[in-house]
């Protein structure tokens, strides 16, 4: 229960910041639907920055969750949720709506399709070439590589003046506009997947040893990785098709949660998704108050999680007695 | 012998002359010299608003091969533009310039966008081609690349160019003498948006000064930048009175007042969202119509004050500088807000 005090105090701390400045007791009584605060307040609180709060919430989690399972599924540190090419595929999907119009439902739509498209072609590779851990990195890299150089293309024949800067915002990543209407999938993924993962996590610390073991311990290898990378893919392309590209989350939070509860995953899972929860919310909270215009989410998970993963490295090579 | 030194001296003339004549060097806006021969009989622009100097300037049957700012393709022409293009099928170009197809068009000037142009202006002049860099930001930049380009298009050119200025004098004045006793705080605090509901325009882009030079304030003039993304608090933190959509892009005017996250904006309470008109060229951006863009939000903002009639001004404007007859359908879409 402690843990859930983290994200629960960063949630209520962002609907009291924002460049909007605003009464906690107005705050208050704007969530308790009652009379006083302006039809402004009521707007900003209740349409503004709870869809947006809730949606950084989940996107932190699933990012750090779908990171954490296939850190040690694929017993790889350096994997993180968007290895199998979902980003990727999201990212090309959304370009591709983009050219047709900025409707946000139709670019989340079209993120989503082609993430899960991307997946499907790597699934395919697994089943055509066997579905170790190996193969299905080498295929990841694979079907992103081809997204992003279809990425390209349509960067090239995209209107430099609207259309290019659209792709390239949207790639950086951020939730600005982000409303109550694009939540429901969100939502809906999140709850399902959290609570698959909540109730396996145990099972994972079984596909962290090798497939052999695993299976002389009486698990289905390969049933059981495909539900989790499905599992996890549909995640990881909910939240891309809602917020773009945000990078770190998924492989830095694992890491920290790691170096706070162990390796666990009965103790990780929920670790992580209480860790990415809390984390995006903060910068997300950042992202919307810091400067009059919107800092891209994906610069600002770079800036934080790229020495993050520096301290931990350190602490890592320490732990081995490597490094000074 | 003397007679051999006096005809000497007399050819040397006639060819100092003759090649004073067949070249003009210009100042471009990136700070360039360019030589470019004259007279210009065939002209190139891969800088789709530069071509819209050319046709105000009435040179445009000198085109060989054009952008047009904003069309990516005959699909995204519309009618009027085929009606004032004859032949927009065979001139249209857009994309990443080409420095070997604008070589055979044999061009004998480019007008490019001083801000991506560098290096393929450097490469044109391998093949010895001049380029004509342009950098438009402001209304007075936009002067001075009208000025610059009736510089090497004839004196004809020339003297619409003079003519053009004093139009956008004429306009920018009458509009400060009719808001003249108007005070900072009257002014109508407008935000001019992009192609997303979150997307507007910096205090630098060219948009501002034309909120400016109509009477307006932005609420986004500290911003700096370009486009800048913003988000729905922000928007609701400035309270804009009036919301400006640009001429394209898929924002409506309903998405922003069909939407019940945008209710709380004074202007969304006032019906006061209004996307600009095109029929040719888009008047936010630093194309000539742009005056017509100036005549268009002083009036939307303060329809009482400003003495300009705006019915008057685009007729008059298409026919004068683009030889354009406007439909009746065409002038009531233009002049309605």
């Amino acid at each position: 229960m402690g843990l859930i005090l983290l994200p629960a105090l960063a949630f209520v701390a962002a609907l009291f910041l924002g460049r909007y400045g605003v009464r906690i007791e107005e705050t208050v009584r704007v969530l308790l639907g009652l009379d006083g605060p302006s039809d402004v307040f009521r707007a900003l609180i209740l349409r503004v920055r709870l869809p947006r709060t809730l949606a950084a919430a989940c996107i932190g989690a699933n990012l750090s969750v779908v990171g954490a399972a296939f850190q040690g599924m694929f017993r790889n540190p350096l994997v993180d949720s968007r290895i199998l090419g979902v980003s990727s595929g999201a990212a090309f999907g959304a370009a591709l709506a983009l050219l047709i119009t900025n409707q946000t439902m139709v670019v989340q739509t079209g993120a989503f399709t082609f993430a899960l498209l991307a997946i499907g072609l790597v699934m395919l590779i697994g089943l055509r070439l066997g579905s170790t851990p190996l193969v299905l990195v080498i295929g990841g890299i694979l079907v992103g590589a081809l997204f992003n150089s279809l990425l390209g293309l349509i960067k090239y024949v995209a209107d430099p003046l609207s259309t290019l800067p659209a792709i390239t915002y949207w790639m950086l990543g951020g939730l600005n506009g982000t409303s109550w209407s694009a939540l429901p999938p969100l939502l809906v993924i999140t709850t399902l997947g959290m609570t698959f993962f909540m109730l396996l996590r145990w099972r994972l610390n079984l596909l962290t040893v090798t497939d052999t073991e695993a299976t002389a311990l009486g698990i289905h290898v390969r049933p059981m990785r495909t539900i989790v990378i499905a599992i996890g893919t549909l995640m990881i392309a909910a939240s891309v098709a809602l917020a773009g590209m945000i990078g770190w989350i998924g492989l830095a939070v694992p890491h920290v949660a790691r170096a706070w509860v162990g390796p666990d995953h009965g103790k990780l899972i929920p670790a992580s998704a209480v860790l990415g929860a809390t984390v995006l919310i903060l910068l997300d909270t950042i992202a919307r108050t810091a400067l009059p215009s919107e800092i891209p989410l994906g610069i600002l998970t770079g800036l934080i999680g790229v020495p993050a993963f520096f301290v931990l490295f350190l602490r890592f090579l320490k732990a081995r007695g490597e490094g000074r | 012998m003397n007679r051999i030194w006096i005809a000497a001296v007399i050819v040397s003339l006639l060819a100092f002359a003759g090649i004073a004549q067949s070249d003009i060097a210009v100042l471009d806006q990136t700070g360039q010299t360019v030589s470019i021969p004259q007279p210009v009989e065939r002209l190139a622009s891969v800088y789709g608003i530069g071509t819209f100097y050319v046709y105000a300037l009435g040179a445009a049957d000198r085109l060989v091969t054009a952008y047009y700012v904003g069309v990516k393709g005959l699909a995204n022409a519309s009618e009027a533009m085929f009606r004032w293009e004859p032949r927009l099928d065979d001139i249209l170009s857009f994309g990443d310039p080409n420095v070997e197809e604008l070589a055979a068009s044999d061009a004998q000037v480019v007008l490019a966008d001083g801000a991506r142009h560098a290096a393929f202006a450097e490469q044109m002049a391998y093949v010895g081609i001049p380029v004509v860099q342009y950098l438009v930001e402001t209304p007075e930049e936009l002067k001075e690349a009208m000025v610059l380009t009736g510089d090497f298009l004839g004196a004809d050119a020339q003297a619409r160019a003079t003519v053009f200025i004093a139009d956008y004098d004429r306009v920018f004045d009458t509009v400060a003498r009719d808001l003249a006793d108007l005070g900072e705080e009257e002014r109508v605090r407008v935000l001019f948006l992009g192609t997303s509901l979150t997307t507007v325009a910096s205090g630098d882009m060219f948009q501002s000064h034309l909120i400016a030079a109509a009477g307006g304030q932005s609420v986004a003039n500290d911003l700096l930048g370009y486009w800048n993304e913003v988000n729905l608090e922000q928007i609701l933190l400035w309270d804009p009175e009036v919301i400006v959509i640009p001429p394209y892009g898929p924002v409506q005017p309903s998405d922003i007042l069909e939407n019940p996250d945008w209710t709380a904006i004074d202007a969304v309470k006032t019906g006061r969202v209004h996307r600009m008109p095109r029929v040719i060229g888009p008047m936010d951006t630093p194309v000539p119509e742009s005056l017509l863009g100036i005549v268009w939000m002083a009036k939307l903002f303060y329809s009482d004050l400003v003495s300009l009639n705006l019915e008057e001004e685009v007729t008059r404007f298409y026919s004068f500088y683009y030889g354009f007859v406007l439909t009746d359908e065409e002038v009531e879409y233009l002049i309605s807000p």
